[in-house]
C-alpha cells in the first residue's frame, strides 16, 4: 500500500530521543531514513535502559528498539576529513537532513546549512537543541527536567506544598521530536510550491513553551501567577484520586451543575446545604475535599468510568498502567499494538500508530537496525563505492 | 524571490474547540495557511465563556476570553447554524472550495450533521479530513467524551508520573491536547505531502490518547518484553543520578538539575564548594548515587537552599552541569533568553474589546525562509461572516441579510451566559495561583514596549 512519504530521502544525524522520534514519524509513514551512526558505539540510545530480558546489549535498549523502526543504519566518523566529504554527498542526495548535536558541533565539523546545501539549495535541514541556535542560553547543557523548569510547566505541576515534578521518562524531547517532524514537512511543502529548501531551527524549551495554555497570560490578562494544584479548593479535584482498585480523573465538564457530581456519587454528606453553591464549597474546602474522596473510595474505577461516560457533562478518565493498556478492549478494537519481530532482541508487541490515516497507513516494515547494517547497501551500491574503497574506510574507522 | 509563508494558498476549515484542534490549526495559521474557524452562537466554544481580560465578565464578555485568544490567533470567524439547513448547506460550499476539514467533536456529532469523510468526498474527492477524538474514532470507547486530564490519565503516562511512592499525577493544565494537536499538525502535513504526490485526499482518524502513549514508549515496552510494570519516581531518572529538584533561597524558588557522569558530579560538588562529596565512596558512581539518592537530595537541599535559583543556575551551566531554575509563568514571559529569541509576539486587539496590543508565545520552529508570524489576535464572534459569506461563496447582500434574520449567522450569542468568574483574590484563598501583581499592565507595557 502506499505510504503518504513514499519517496522523501532523510539523511539522519540524529541521537538519543528528540531527533529520533523525529525521524521515526518519518519513517513509519514511509520516508526513506538512513541513520548515521558514530563508528565503534553508534548512538547513545543503544546504552539507554531498560533494556529486553535486561541485558544491556545494544540490540536490546528497548527506547532504542522503538525509536528507530524502518530506518536503515550507516556508521560514519563526521570528525575525519573524508568522513566528511562523504556525509556531503549523501545530503546532496537527500530531500531532508535532521540533526541534533549541540548547536556549536557541526560547525565544529565545518558543516552548516549553508555548506551542506551548496551543492543541493533544495535542501531542507531541521536542527534540534535544547535551547536553539541562538540567544543566551544556546550552549546551555540539558536534560528532560531542566526544559521542565525553564519552559514553565514543572512550576505548575505536583502540590503547592512540595518540590515541582516532571512527567516519568521523556516527554520533552518526544515533544520536540514532534514538532522538529511537522516542522519537516512544512518545509518540504513549502520546497514542494517554490523549489527552495530552508534551515528551520526547533528550541525544546520553546516546543514545551508553546503549549501552556494561559501559562503567561494569566499574567498579561489578570496579573496572575499560575501555581501548582491545592488540594483543597473548593472542587472536584482535576488530579487523580484513588478508588477501591486504582485512580479516576474526574471531570464535570462545561459549567455541568454540581448536583450531577452529587447524584452520581450517591453520597447523602456531598448533598448537604453547606456544598450547594461554590461560596460554600470553598469554605468547606477541607471537608469536602475529605467527603470526596471518601466517596470515590467506594467505587471501583471501572465502574465509574464507563458509568460517568453514560452521563451528559461527566467525562471520567481512567489511570491505566501498562499492564492495563495492552489489554485494553479499545487499544484491542483498535489494534493499536503492533509485533515486531527483532533478530536480536526476539518479538514484542510495540505501541504502534499514534494516528492513523485511511489511505497511507502507518506501519512497521523493518525492526530498528544493527550498527552499520547497510553500511554496503548504501556506500556500495547507493554512492557507487567499491567493497574495496569500503573496506580501506572501516580499516581507517571511517565507517 | 520565494514566497515568505509556507503554507500560502492553503484554505483549512476547522471545527474545533479547546485546544486539540484550535492549537493545530493556529500553528498551520501562522505558517500562512487561511483558517476559517466555524462557531456557533448558541453554542459558543468553553473558551469564549470563561477567563476574561481583567476578570471582566460583562458585556461583550465572549470577546475577551484568554483561552480562546490563546488557541484562535489569525483565524478568521464564520458563524453558522448548522442546525438549519442553509447553516450546513453553506458549510459544505465552504469545504468544496477547502483542502482541509478538521474538528474534534465526538463521532456522533458528525454524523448527525452528515459532516463524515463519505460525505464530504463527494463535494471535494481530495479533501483531506481530520477527526480527533479522545479515544478514536472506532472503537467501543469511540463515543466517550474526554478533555486532556482524562486522555493523559488512560494513555500511561499518569501511572508513571508522581512523587515516589505517591499518586498518580499530572500538570496543572489539558497537557495532552498539546501531544494531540502536535501529532495533527504532522498528519495533516503528511497527507498534504501524499497529495502533491497523487491528488488524493483522505481521512486521518486521530486518538489523542494514542498520540500520548507513541511519546512514553519506555515503560510500555518494558512491558511487553519484560512484563515489568513501572512506578512512579517523582523527579528521578533511570540513567542520571543525582537528579531533582531543590529549593533555593525565597518563597517557592527551585532548581532542578542532573548530574550524568562522574565529572559532572565533581563539578557539581566543586560549585557548591563540597568537594568532600566527590571523594565520598557512597557517591563514587552513578549507581552508588542512585542507591543513595535519598542521602544526596538532603545533602543538596541543605545548600542550594543558601543559593540564589538564577545564581546557581549560572554557576553549574559555566562548569557544564545541566541546571535550569524553575519558571514561574511570570518569569518565562520575561525571559532573557526567549525574548532574545523573540518567542513572544506583540498583537493587538480589536478596538471594541478594550484590549491592549499583548504578547504571546510563538510557535515551536524557526523557519529561515519562511519565517512564520501571527498575523491578527483571534477573531471576534463572527468578525468574518461578511467577508467570506460575499467575497469567497458570492453570496449577494439580501441572502446575507436573510441569513441574519434567521440566525443562521451571528456576532452576538443567543443565550449570552459568562461561567462565573473567579477573583484574584479567591483564586489566591483556592492556591490556585501563587500571587497576582495589581501593576500587571504597566509591568507588561514596559518589557513589550506596547505604548
Amino acid at each position: 500500500m502506499a505510504r503518504a512519504l513514499d519517496g522523501i530521502n532523510v539523511l539522519d544525524l540524529t541521537h538519543h530521543i528528540a531527533g529520533p522520534y523525529c525521524t521515526k514519524l518519518l519513517a513509519d509513514f514511509g520516508a526513506n531514513v538512513t541513520k548515521v551512526e558514530r563508528p565503534g558505539s553508534g548512538d547513545p540510545a543503544r546504552s539507554m535502559p531498560p533494556f529486553a530480558d535486561d541485558d544491556p546489549d545494544p540490540d536490546k535498549s528497548l527506547p532504542f528498539l522503538y525509536l528507530n523502526t524502518n530506518k536503515r543504519s550507516i556508521t560514519l566518523d563526521l570528525a575525519s576529513a573524508t568522513g566528511r566529504k562523504i556525509l556531503q554527498q549523501l545530503a546532496d542526495r537527500a530531500d531532508l537532513l535532521v540533526e541534533n548535536f549541540r548547536p556549536r558541533t557541526l560547525p565544529s565539523f565545518g558543516m552548516t546549512y549553508e555548506t551542506l546545501s551548496e551543492t543541493n539549495p533544495s535542501l531542507v535541514m531541521v536542527s534540534i537543541s535544547n535551547f536553539g541556535q541562538n540567544g543566551p542560553y544556546r550552549d546551555y547543557e540539558a536534560t528532560d527536567i531542566v526544559e521542565y523548569a525553564l519552559s514553565g510547566i514543572q512550576y505548575i505541576f505536583g502540590d503547592n506544598d512540595r518540590e515541582p515534578l516532571k512527567h516519568g521518562f521523556n516527554q520533552a524531547q518526544f515533544k520536540a521530536g514532534t514538532d522538529a517532524a511537522s516542522a519537516a514537512l512544512i518545509a518540504l511543502y513549502s520546497r514542494a510550491m517554490t523549489g527552495t529548501g530552508q534551515w528551520v531551527d526547533i528550541s525544546i524549551q520553546e516546543c514545551i513553551a508553546t503549549g501552556l495554555r494561559d501559562t503567561t497570560s494569566a499574567f498579561t490578562y489578570t496579573g496572575a501567577v499560575k501555581w501548582r494544584r491545592p488540594n483543597e479548593a473548593g472542587e472536584l479535584p482535576r488530579s487523580p484520586v484513588a478508588t477501591r482498585d486504582g485512580f479516576i480523573v474526574p471531570i464535570a465538564f462545561g459549567g455541568v451543575d454540581w448536583n450531577a457530581t452529587v447524584e452520581f456519587l450517591e453520597s447523602e454528606e456531598l448533598a448537604g446545604e453547606r456544598f450547594s453553591t461554590p461560596e460554600g464549597r470553598l469554605e468547606n474546602a477541607s471537608d469536602l475535599d475529605r467527603i470526596l474522596r471518601d466517596a470515590f473510595r467506594q467505587y471501583e474505577k471501572e465502574d465509574l468510568f464507563y458509568r460517568a461516560n453514560q452521563r451528559r457533562g461527566l467525562i471520567y478518565g481512567m489511570v491505566q498502567n501498562a499492564s492495563e493498556l495492552y489489554q485494553n478492549p479499545q487499544y484491542r478494537h483498535r489494534e493499536y499494538f503492533v509485533e515486531v519481530d527483532h533478530p536480536v532482541a526476539g518479538k514484542a508487541e510495540y505501541p504502534g500508530a499514534p494516528l492513523e490515516m485511511s489511505r497511507t497507513p502507518w506501519s512497521v516494515e523493518y525492526p530498528a537496525p544493527a550498527l552499520g547494517q547497510h553500511n554496503i547497501e548504501v556506500y556500495v551500491d547507493e554512492l557507487g563505492m567499491s567493497h574495496e574503497e569500503l573496506g580501506q574506510l572501516v580499516a581507517a574507522g571511517v565507517v | 524571490m520565494t514566497t515568505t509563508r509556507a503554507l500560502e494558498g492553503l484554505r483549512v476549515i476547522e471545527m474545533g474547540q479547546l485546544i486539540a484542534i484550535p492549537f493545530a490549526a493556529k500553528l498551520l495559521g501562522d505558517m500562512g495557511a487561511e483558517i476559517i474557524r466555524i462557531e456557533s452562537c448558541t453554542r459558543m466554544d468553553g473558551y469564549r465563556v470563561t477567563g476574561f481580560y481583567k476578570n471582566d465578565g460583562s458585556g461583550e464578555f465572549w470577546n475577551r476570553a484568554v483561552n480562546f485568544y490563546e488557541q484562535n490567533r489569525g483565524k478568521q470567524s464564520l458563524t453558522l447554524d448548522l442546525a438549519q439547513s442553509s447553516g450546513l448547506e453553506t458549510l459544505i460550499e465552504l469545504i468544496a472550495i477547502s483542502d482541509v476539514f478538521i474538528e474534534n467533536f465526538t463521532p456522533r456529532v458528525i454524523s448527525n450533521f452528515g459532516l463524515e469523510y463519505d460525505d464530504l468526498r463527494k463535494v471535494k474527492p481530495d479533501i483531506i479530513m481530520v477527526s480527533s477524538t479522545g479515544y478514536g474514532h472506532t472503537g467501543p470507547w469511540s463515543g466517550f467524551g474526554a478533555i486532556g486530564y482524562g486522555t493523559e490519565a488512560a494513555c500511561g503516562l499518569a501511572a508513571v508520573t508522581g512523587y515516589v511512592d505517591g499518586p498518580p499525577a499530572i500538570p496543572e493544565l489539558p497537557y495532552a491536547d498539546y501531544t494531540a494537536g502536535e501529532h495533527t499538525v504532522f498528519a495533516i502535513m503528511a497527507a498534504l505531502m501524499h497529495r502533491i504526490g497523487t491528488g488524493e485526499g483522505q481521512f486521518i482518524d486521530v486518538s489523542q490518547t494514542q498520540t500520548l502513549t507513541a511519546t512514553v514508549p519506555e515503560p510500555l515496552m518494558d512491558y511487553a518484553f519484560n512484563g515489568r510494570v513501572t512506578e512512579t519516581s517523582g523527579n528521578r531518572d533511570v540513567m542520571y543520578a543525582p537528579q531533582g529538584t531543590y529549593p533555593c533561597q525565597g518563597d517557592d524558588r527551585w532548581i532542578s538539575l542532573s548530574v550524568r557522569s562522574d565529572r559532572e558530579w565533581e563539578a557539581l560538588c566543586g560549585v557548591l564548594n563540597r568537594q568532600a562529596w566527590a571523594s565520598d565512596p557512597r557517591f563514587a558512581d552513578g549507581l552508588s548515587r542512585s542507591n543513595n539518592h535519598e542521602l544526596i537530595d538532603e545533602l543538596m537541599s541543605s545548600e542550594t537552599v543558601h543559593w540564589s535559583a538564577a545564581e546557581l543556575q549560572a554557576q553549574l551551566q559555566s562548569v557544564g552541569v545541566p541546571a535550569g531554575e524553575v519558571l514561574d509563568g511570570k518569569a518565562l514571559l520575561f525571559s532573557e533568553h526567549l525574548n532574545a529569541r523573540g518567542f513572544y509576539e506583540v498583537v493587538q486587539h480589536a478596538e471594541s474589546t478594550g484590549m491592549p496590543p499583548l504578547p504571546y508565545a510563538g510557535r515551536p520552529w524557526k523557519f529561515s525562509q519562511t519565517p512564520g508570524e501571527i498575523t491578527s489576535a483571534a477573531p471576534t464572534l463572527g468578525e468574518h461572516n461578511d467577508v467570506i459569506l460575499a467575497d469567497l461563496l458570492g453570496f449577494d447582500h439580501s441572502h446575507m441579510v436573510e441569513m441574519t434574520e434567521t440566525g443562521v449567522i451571528g456576532t452576538t450569542p443567543a443565550n449570552p451566559r459568562a461561567s462565573r468568574q473567579a477573583t484574584n483574590e479567591t483564586l489566591l484563598s483556592q492556591g490556585r495561583i501563587v500571587r497576582w501583581e495589581p501593576d500587571f499592565e504597566e509591568q507588561v507595557r514596559r518589557r513589550f514596549k506596547t505604548s
